[in-house]
């Protein structure tokens, strides 16, 4: 029983160590950077479709071969992305541009979101199965012809 | 941007990022190969965002307060944009592009008509 407990308050830490800034970066990409984008509810929009992409982008990656943790997808991907990205106020945006008479503004968000939000996970994926292990190569290559220097031996 | 307004959007997001946590856990156990928590989640968020925002315009609610708390923090938390998509890019991977084209139109229209049922209901 204590131990149940103690692993639901590890997974309700590690949950909210990612959703916390995930959900104050969507606030405040819609606070600062929407009304840069459009005016009124175009702003919130645009601001939100931001916070999808990016979202998406971010677990596309988390989606590939990458050495999946337990911690990391709770932190990250339950934590981070899904409070990052949206689906409600998505919704929200599609219904307001409609009441506003900017059907075509509203059917181009549902589309766009549609197949940017795809193409931006999709590009997160092939980013985490070519460019992360070349990276990740790269790194260890670095290190194996570089002697520790000075800094690294006095410790 | 003040220091209330941002525990007000962090105390609605651990719940919602919680609650999404335990009820996908709870529809897909291990796999993500059935939608159904994900669809549900972001669908049972789009009617309480419906729901919110005609009873705002009814009472005048009118602070911001309960809106960053309830609609950006939990609300927005709760729902998921990012999960979507890669269940339905896995769909695709799997070569099954029609699933996924109804995957994500599904999800759309019921989360309109959650939202719409959510407006009608508090507005009445």
């Amino acid at each position: 029983m204590r131990r149940r407990l103690r692993f639901a308050l590890w997974e309700l830490a590690l949950v909210a160590a990612g959703a916390v800034p995930g959900a104050l970066l969507r606030w405040q990409l819609g606070v600062q950077v929407g009304p840069l984008l459009a005016a009124g509810a175009g702003g919130v929009a645009a601001s939100n479709l931001l916070s999808n992409l990016l979202g998406s982008f971010l677990l596309g990656i988390l989606a590939g071969p990458i050495p999946r943790r337990a911690p990391l997808l709770l932190l990250g991907g339950i934590g981070f992305c899904g409070s990052l990205t949206t689906f409600s106020s998505w919704m929200l945006d599609l219904v307001r541009l409609n009441g506003q008479g900017q059907e075509a503004e509203a059917l181009t968000l549902l589309i766009a979101s549609l197949g940017m939000g795809v193409a931006a996970a999709a590009a997160g994926l092939a980013t985490s199965r070519r460019l992360l292990p070349r990276l990740v190569a790269w790194v260890r290559f670095r290190r194996g012809l570089r002697p520790p220097g000075p800094l690294r031996s006095r410790r | 941007m003040s220091w209330h307004d941002v525990l007000l959007v962090a105390l609605g997001a651990v719940p919602g990022a919680w609650l999404r946590l335990r009820l996908i856990n709870h529809f897909e156990p291990m796999l993500p190969r059935r939608h159904w928590g994900t669809f549900g989640v972001n669908v049972a968020a789009a009617f309480a965002l419906g729901l919110l925002v005609a009873l705002e315009r009814r009472c005048g609610l009118g602070g911001s307060g309960l809106w960053l708390l309830l609609a950006t923090g939990f609300l927005g938390s709760l729902s998921t944009f990012s999960t979507l998509m890669v269940e339905v890019l896995q769909v695709v991977r799997d070569g099954q592009p029609g699933a996924a084209l109804l995957l994500a139109l599904a999800s759309v229209l019921a989360g309109l008509l959650a939202l719409q049922l959510g407006l009608l209901i508090g507005a009445a």
